[in-house]
């Protein structure tokens, strides 16, 4: 282990992990806004080039990798007590995410294949760098305060959802898959439940007893969860690829059990909570914890072909908007405040508490929203009516601006403490 | 997987026990408000201004003490600097506002109210002071202890360990 560098030195610069938080939370106002212009297709929608393809990869690529990104590369070093090498491949992986999504999500909505293919290039090389970057990190660590399996799991689950979108954009150009959905399926699951899945489930045992001071998870029991999991993840995935409905039905029930574990760990965790008055963010970690189970009931509903036609869009909606969403933005919530905080003590001075930069109310607005939407998009669904997706999704941009100014207020804030800082450094 | 120290066990225990106390605090100057004094001829609200105050000082000043003058060195020397100075840097920001509300409570309650001026001022630094402290507290459960697990061996961890509960005892006195 590396011991002559320490936790100070590895807080990276705040402007590493702010410009992938920045990215998320500009694109969950692009997801929300072209769902209130186009959400009528949302109901019944299994899948194919559009705006609601685009939508959901702002949620999946731009919100959920974005801040996979920021909070990885910040978080684990700190964790892990494994300082991050060549931090400048970060800056390497920004710049090729950027212009990769742009071109990508323009290429989806506008049903364009030469820019779908070049932004998907550009995409996979940037997550593949960093899965690299946290498995040449991963690899150093001799010791964690929760088990490392959840990390490993999700680099390799991103390394197969990467394989399976090259696969996919080649197909639509050369069209040689047998069973297309079924590869499609497999790359949401491994996306959703395995890369930002696994990812979550690490995070939860680190993250959340700091916010909450409450008890981590049992070690045990969390390695029980992971290896559960990624069981579950590869029967599965495998199950799909090879047209095998029981090896699904197995990896599911697996998966379930993985869940179930979980948040009897989470829930665990909340009643030796300390910490009680836990904020808005909180709220939306819960929710996220209510959605995870449904949405593996909802998966199972639509690959057994239960009412498949209002079954298979709403579980993917309530999987990605319900469960990823609502536990990365409460996560967010918590961390752009924690961190500005952090760096407020560096550049001298007397540092900020993350109160300081906490706009109360545009967080709880987002919230109120964030609900609003994932029940009023619902009901679009349940009823099949694509107004009350639109109204949903306008809700659910009214909290995405309301999460864009608290970003702001986070930013403001912190401008305003390294000018104070300089001034009194030069005085 | 991390094991896990007595001193860290011990330390983590009077994090507990601080922020039961820090938790007490802010509700009762959040219920209160800035602007009313409380009644400091009611026993409960004497106990909170001047029992928990005055015992959280104690606390922060035996906890902040034992770590600079034991624990940090040893860190120290094994490369964690970085971190050590950011903490050390908190606890000079903490424990003169905690010294301060002590005693500021402790002169009101002898002079038997505060002055709204003084009672505005002491709720807001209680306020500064639970944010502080639990913010602090977060990074040491996070950041601390698990170095102390990583960085402290079987030996140093019994000789601290013992240091540790002779300082409790000694103020328990």
């Amino acid at each position: 282990m590396d011991i002559t560098r320490d936790a100070r030195d590895r807080l990276l610069p705040a402007s590493i992990p702010y410009r992938f938080f920045g990215l998320a939370v500009i694109c969950h106002v692009g997801a929300w806004g072209l769902l209130a212009c186009y959400g009528d297709g949302l109901p019944g929608f299994i899948g194919g080039p559009g705006p609601i393809l685009a939508a959901l990869h702002m949620i999946t690529l731009g919100v959920g990798a974005s801040t996979a990104c920021g909070a990885a590369i910040q978080l684990l070093p700190v964790a892990s007590r494994v300082s991050l090498r060549g931090v400048g491949a970060t800056v390497g992986i920004f710049l090729l995410l950027v212009p990769g999504l742009l071109i990508l999500f323009h290429g989806m909505g506008a049903a364009q294949d030469l820019a779908m293919e070049i932004g998907a290039a550009l995409v996979i090389a940037a997550l593949g760098l960093f899965a690299w970057k946290i498995m040449d990190l991963m690899y150093r660590v001799k010791d964690m305060p929760v088990p490392p399996d959840y990390v490993w799991i999700s680099s390799f689950a991103l390394i197969g959802l990467l394989s399976l979108a090259g696969l996919l954009v080649a197909d639509g150009k050369f069209g040689f898959l047998p069973r297309r959905q079924d590869i499609a399926a497999a790359h949401g699951l491994l996306a959703v439940y395995g890369f930002m899945g696994m990812l979550a489930m690490g995070f939860s045992g680190i993250l959340l007893p700091m916010f909450t001071l409450g008890h981590p998870p049992n070690a045990v029991w969390n390695r029980r969860a992971a290896g559960l999991a990624l069981a579950g993840l590869l029967l599965s995935v495998a199950g799909l690829l090879a047209d095998q409905r029981t090896v699904f039905l197995i990896g599911w029930v697996l998966g379930m059990v993985a869940v179930m574990v979980h948040l009897a760990l989470m829930r665990q965790m909340m009643k030796t909570a300390m910490r009680k008055r836990l904020g808005p963010s909180f709220l939306l970690v819960r929710l996220s914890w209510v959605m995870l189970p449904l949405s593996l009931a909802l998966g199972l509903a639509a690959a057994t072909g239960f009412a498949l036609d209002r079954s298979a869009p709403l579980f993917g909606f309530i999987l990605v908007f319900g469960w990823m969403l609502s536990f990365l933005l409460g996560v967010l919530q918590r961390i752009l405040p924690f961190l500005a905080s952090m760096h407020s003590g560096l550049s001298g001075g007397r540092p900020l508490m993350p109160s300081a930069f906490t706009h109360e109310k545009a967080a709880m607005t987002h919230a109120r929203c964030h609900f609003t939407a994932l029940f009023l998009v619902s009901c679009g669904f349940f009823f099949e009516q694509g107004g009350l997706v639109r109204l949903g999704a306008l809700a659910g941009l009214l909290g995405a601006l309301a999460l864009l100014w608290f970003a702001l207020h986070v930013w403001w804030q912190s401008h305003k403490a390294l000018r104070a800082a300089k001034l009194v450094n030069i005085s | 997987m991390t094991r896990q120290p007595l001193i860290a066990s011990l330390l983590h225990e009077e994090h507990v026990q601080t922020i039961s106390a820090l938790q007490r605090l802010e509700e009762f100057l959040m219920g209160q408000g800035g602007k009313r004094p409380p009644e400091l001829k009611r026993p409960e609200n004497r106990e909170v201004v001047g029992g928990i105050t005055a015992g959280i000082a104690a606390e922060v000043q035996r906890h902040f003490g034992f770590e600079e003058t034991y624990l940090f060195p040893l860190l120290a020397e094994q490369g964690q600097m970085g971190m050590v100075g950011m903490l050390a840097g908190e606890h000079q920001v903490i424990l003169p506002l905690a010294s301060g509300l002590a005693r500021r409570a402790e002169a009101a309650i002898n002079a038997g109210a505060f002055t709204e001026t003084d009672w505005a001022a002491f709720h807001g630094d209680g306020l500064d002071l639970c944010e502080r402290e639990i913010f602090h507290i977060q990074k040491e459960e996070m950041g601390l202890l698990g170095a102390i697990a990583a960085f402290v061996d079987n030996e140093s961890d019994e000789r601290l360990s013992a240091l540790y509960s002779q300082m409790v005892a000694a103020t328990a006195e």
